[in-house]
């Protein structure tokens, strides 16, 4: 009983502490917008999305319960057919399928832990891992739909 | 033994022969019920139909068929396809193997080829945005489907597609997209369901019911969702996510589509126009 408990312990003090560590550490001050932008997306991002932003099994399947896996980010996956606009607010707000029957977001939100020049950081990060002609291919969504007016330059 | 075995022989090259046969006919049955089609044209109040490759129109309350000439250089093609903007009834789009995308801005009385940046011409789908006039979808054949923001001047590729062929897609405002809506496409063993984005192909609920030939949704309520199959009608009130068998009395529609007011049109396997104001429990032959 006394080593369950002593497990639990740990294992929340790791958590808690490692999350707050990790929230704490700041970016070095020489750090670029994109290397920032990798670092958020290794913290917060690529637990479920992969280390690379690569495949992740049966990610277009979803569950009984309408749930989608997180999807690859690389040239296989959807990311890059989606505008400046629509990746912040998927990253901020967090989205629902619409066909999710559970309480759980299928994307969570991320405004609360990331301020909004981070997440503009984290989708720039993203467009690393596109073909050229997807990049080509997301600018021009982004020309009539780009970040919000509110993130700072 | 020889004459055994000559018999066995007979009895093996008769089944063999009686099965291809058969294959062909199947195949040749698939392949005429394919090439009708039937589009509700909401602003003016009509109905298209796709028969013998010709294209023929007919107000919802009319008897005749009308049939519309096409472009002289598409004779050789397979029309497939007709599609017409939601606000604006002069405009006519049609579509098919050989023939690419062409659109009448005058109701049908002269045409435009609109494949410049199309990479062939064997189109087997094409829908118009339900709310966005200008946006158009064109399945093409052995490649994948693509897209037009300016009318179909030019095309850019948005995507592979279910990997079955795809003979129907049909675009819904049907709310929850990521972007402005979904595409619905229809293959001969599944209605397959994708935001417009093209953020991957999701099937829709479980049909048992053989062939899969058609879907229609209602224009004021978008989650009402009919797909007719070879075996009868089913209907889903979530957008596809769930079906339910309509309790009718069975009758096979080939092609589909929906009046704003909830008029179920159908064309049989004959091409003969059908027509329901039950939700499709029951069905008149509105031209008998």
């Amino acid at each position: 009983m006394r080593k369950r408990w002593f497990f639990i312990t740990s294992w929340l003090i790791l958590s808690v502490g490692g999350q707050a560590m990790a929230e704490a550490t700041p970016p070095s001050s020489n750090t670029s917008p994109l290397e920032e932008g990798e670092r958020v997306y290794r913290q917060y991002c690529s637990s479920c999305h992969g280390k690379e932003g690569q495949d992740m099994p049966n990610w277009v399947e979803q569950n009984a319960l309408g749930e989608l896996p997180a999807p690859p980010h690389g040239p296989e996956g959807h990311t890059w057919k989606h505008s400046d606009a629509m990746l912040y607010r998927i990253v901020a707000e967090g989205w629902r399928d619409p066909w999710n029957k559970t309480d759980r977001l299928t994307m969570p939100a991320f405004q609360d832990v990331l301020a909004p020049t981070k997440i503009r950081d984290v989708v720039n990060y993203l467009k690393t891992l596109w073909t050229q002609e997807q990049r080509d291919h997301q600018a021009n969504e982004s020309e009539e739909e780009p970040f919000p007016d509110t993130v700072p330059e | 033994m020889r004459h055994i075995m000559s018999r066995f022989l007979r009895v093996f090259l008769l089944a063999g022969l009686a099965a291809v046969s058969f294959g062909i006919a199947s195949t040749a049955l698939a392949a005429e019920e394919g090439l009708l089609s039937l589009h509700y044209d909401v602003t003016g109040k009509r109905l298209f139909k796709i028969e013998a490759n010709q294209l023929f129109q007919r107000t919802d309350e009319g008897m005749a068929w009308n049939p519309i000439p096409l472009p002289e250089d598409v004779a050789g093609g397979q029309l497939l396809a007709v599609s017409i903007p939601s606000t604006d009834p002069q405009t006519l789009y049609i579509a098919g193997t050989s023939m690419g995308v062409q659109r009448s801005t005058d109701n049908g009385e002269t045409w435009q080829a609109l494949n410049d940046t199309l990479p062939s011409q064997e189109v087997t789908a094409l829908t118009v945005h339900r709310r966005q006039d200008g946006i158009l979808y064109a399945q093409l054949a052995n490649d994948g489907i693509y897209q037009s923001e300016d009318a179909g001047t030019t095309w850019k590729k948005m995507d592979s597609g279910p990997s079955q062929t795809v003979n129907r897609i049909i675009h819904s405002d049907m709310e929850g997209s990521m972007q402005t809506g979904w595409l619905y496409a229809v293959s001969d063993d599944a209605v397959r369901l994708s935001m417009d984005c093209f953020c991957g192909w999701r099937p829709t609920g479980g049909l048992d019911a053989g062939r899969v030939y058609d879907v229609a949704y209602n224009l004021g309520d978008p989650k009402r969702v009919y797909v007719a199959t070879q075996q009868s009608l089913w209907s889903s009130n979530s957008g596809g996510q769930e079906w339910q068998r309509v309790e009718g009395d069975d009758t096979v529609l080939v092609a589909l589509t929906l009046s704003p007011e909830g008029t179920l049109y159908g064309l049989n396997h004959k091409g003969e126009l059908l027509q329901s104001e039950d939700e499709g429990q029951s069905w008149t032959y509105p031209d008998a």
